[in-house]
């Protein structure tokens, strides 16, 4: 603490009072810095008093006079700063002034104080009144130096009192009253102001501590719904940082919460618990969700993970990162490839008998022991149908287990669109006309005659589509058009006269085992696994499947595929 | 060498659809239930055609096709893979001259092998 420190705090506590009422205080405290300078004043007084007269080669008894009043005014003062101190402000401040006037009347001859030289300092009691009391406090001063002037006169055998220094004594009076009340007046009106400052400070704090308190809980809540949450939540700031993770991911991944807590999107997908293709397809999660809109499975280490994620906007709508769901699908996954490992077995075995049934009903219609009549001919017939569509479904069953177990991988070899067509007609010719439709077919002579892709899954797709319109067509026909929308794509277009897809049926009919109305499943055949495969293998090639319809008038199946042309 | 064919097929009604298919094509035809019993055959009789199934007991029909591959004295003898999996139809399609996915029809199996005489 430096020496001026220590001056301004020893200076503050002398000038400091027991006042509550803030004009009061003020009051006392003008008073002790006035009392300060007399003590002052007069210590300098008795000081330089001496010194002066042995300067002038005078007796002291010669200024007694001063050193009365010196000591007389620093005994007053020492006693008043005391009174200031424990007595209500006013009653120092009146026997200071009383005081004033005392030593005043000391100060010179009666002549000059009535009538001279000294007549002036009789407006400093007036003019501090109106500071240290009230403002109209000099209108009294006033008066009484009045009084006390007068009474000097008289004593002294003066002259009658001059009335002019008089009214000057009560302008003056006036004057301060105004200053002082003015003041006053200001003084008030800013506490007033500061009061209501206050005010208002304080129930902005009141309202930003009770808002903050009510983010905190409900930060606390969301924390803790996060942690109960049993799948693995973690949320990235845009520069790929972790800002946000759970217990449950800690546990899923197997990696200490600490060391989860700082991790990077670079960090976990280069993680050694990755095989090169999950961590691909994490890779691709996190750095670009919005072209991840469904859940995706990984392996990490000996678990199988299915994870989502989605972007972070703020209230601006403005990305601000990303968050990712981790969940167990071990179970899950082991219970799909049990159920497609039997699916395939049993499709397989179904093959032996159903190829039995085939062949001995073939063997029958072929006459291979010996002529069969009509009859028995369209008998066997009818067993070989039945048999074919067991074999449809079957496969049907075979490829939505594939296609599950992400073991259906599409080819890329030559293929040539008029041929796909001319094997559907061979094919599907006869069941159209089995049930009187035409099957008529359009090949737009845009597109090469040779392009790139899957021969036995694109005429499965145009197959199926085709089959799928000849169950829900009565009478008509079926349109195929193959053709080039633009330079990058070709389509398969399959247009129907049937029945049409009621438009709240239509966002379902791509779902697996789901026909329109399900209770006319038996009417048409299948178990509604077709479109569900063809929108799987079209999505497998990078295309898209969209349908039109109008109950009544007939349905328009548009696969549109990505256009690859073959060298 | 006789128009002789095997058929290498466990099932006695599909080795009875097969082997009519066949004969109906014009071919003398042994049929053989064991993959052991067909290994030991191929020792001793140079086939024109076989029709191999896939699931055989003792020695299964991949071994044997590999066998074949090997002895010199096959080398002209045409194979008709016969498998309930189109995936492994696929796999073996160059190895054979025609691979046939159950179920085979009898007038399918019986044209293709008559163009093999």
């Amino acid at each position: 603490m430096t020496l001026s420190n220590k001056f301004s705090i020893l200076v503050n506590r002398f000038l400091d009072v027991p006042s509550i009422d803030p004009d009061d205080s003020r009051r006392r405290k003008i008073l002790n810095v006035i009392l300060a300078f007399v003590g002052i004043a007069a210590l300098f007084l008795l000081v330089i008093s001496p010194i002066l007269s042995i300067i002038r080669g005078i007796s002291f008894s010669v200024d007694a006079g001063i050193y009365i009043t010196a000591i007389s005014l620093l005994t007053g003062t020492v006693v008043l700063i005391f009174i200031n101190r424990t007595l209500p402000g006013w009653v120092a401040s009146t026997l200071f002034l009383i005081l004033l006037m005392v030593v005043f009347y000391f100060s010179d001859t009666p002549e000059q104080l009535v009538d001279g030289r000294s007549l002036f300092v009789f407006t400093i009691p007036i003019i501090m009144a109106s500071m240290l009391l009230r403002s109209t406090a000099s209108f009294l001063i006033a008066a009484l130096v009045s009084v006390e002037l007068y009474i000097i006169s008289a004593y002294a055998q003066l002259p009658p009192l001059n009335f002019v220094p008089v009214t000057v004594f009560f302008m003056i009076a006036a004057v301060s009253w105004l200053s002082s009340r003015s003041l006053e007046q200001t003084l008030k009106e800013l506490r007033e102001i500061n009061k209501n400052l206050d005010g208002l400070v304080e129930q902005k704090t009141n309202d930003l501590a009770l808002s903050l308190s009510r983010e905190l809980v409900l930060a606390g809540r969301n924390r803790t719904i996060l942690e109960s949450i049993a799948d693995g939540v973690v949320v990235f700031d845009i520069y790929g940082k972790a800002i946000q993770i759970n217990a449950a991911l800690s546990t899923l991944l197997g990696i200490p919460y600490n060391d989860l807590a700082e991790t990077t999107i670079n960090d976990l997908t280069r993680s050694k618990s990755l095989n090169p293709k999950s961590q691909g397809i994490l890779m691709g999660l996190l750095a670009s969700p919005e072209k991840h809109l469904s859940s995706h499975r990984i392996e990490w280490d000996k678990k199988t993970l299915s994870i989502s994620s989605a972007q972070v906007f703020d209230d601006l709508n403005a990305a601000v990162g990303t968050v990712a769901v981790f969940r167990d699908f071990t179970r899950e996954a082991d219970v799909e490839k049990m159920k497609s490992t039997f699916v395939a077995m049993i499709s397989h075995e179904l093959r032996t008998p159903l190829n039995g049934i085939l062949g001995y009903a073939e063997m029958f219609k072929e006459a291979v022991y010996g002529p069969v009549n009509e009859k028995q001919a369209n008998m066997s017939e009818r067993i070989m149908k039945n048999a074919q569509r067991l074999i449809g479904l079957l496969n049907d069953l075979l490829d939505q287990a594939q296609i599950e177990a992400g073991k259906l991988a599409v080819k890329s070899e030559a293929v040539h669109p008029k041929e796909l067509l001319e094997n559907l007609h061979g094919t599907m010719d006869k069941i159209a006309s089995d049930k009187n439709l035409a099957l008529i077919s359009t090949l737009d002579p845009s597109l090469p005659e040779t392009i790139k892709g899957d021969n036995s899954r694109l005429q499965q797709i145009l197959i199926n589509l085709v089959n799928n319109a000849i169950k829900f067509t009565d009478n008509g026909s079926i349109k195929t058009n193959i053709s080039r929308p633009n330079l990058k794509e070709w389509s398969i277009e399959v247009t129907d006269t049937g029945s049409g897809i009621p438009e709240n049926e239509i966002q379902h009919i791509f779902e697996t085992f789901r026909q329109v109305d399900g209770t006319i499943t038996r009417q048409h055949g299948g178990f509604g696994l077709g479109l569900s495969i063809v929108k799987q293998l079209v999505e497998l090639m990078s295309g898209e499947i969209k349908v039109k319809s109008v109950v009544g008038s007939g349905s328009t199946f548009t696969v549109i595929l990505p256009l690859e042309i073959s060298k | 060498m006789k128009n002789f064919a095997f058929v290498i097929e466990d099932d006695p009604d599909l080795s009875d659809i097969f082997s009519k298919a066949l004969q109906a094509a014009g071919f003398e035809v042994e049929s053989i239930m064991d993959g052991e019993v067909a290994q030991k055959r191929l020792q001793e009789v140079v086939p024109k055609v076989i029709v191999l199934d896939i699931h055989l007991p003792h020695v299964d029909g991949i071994t044997l096709l590999k066998q074949i591959h090997a002895m010199d004295s096959l080398k002209d003898t045409k194979i008709i893979m016969a498998t309930a999996d189109n995936v492994q139809a696929e796999f073996y399609r160059d190895q054979v001259t025609i691979a046939m996915v159950k179920p085979i029809s009898f007038s399918q199996l019986r044209d293709i092998s008559a163009r093999l005489i």
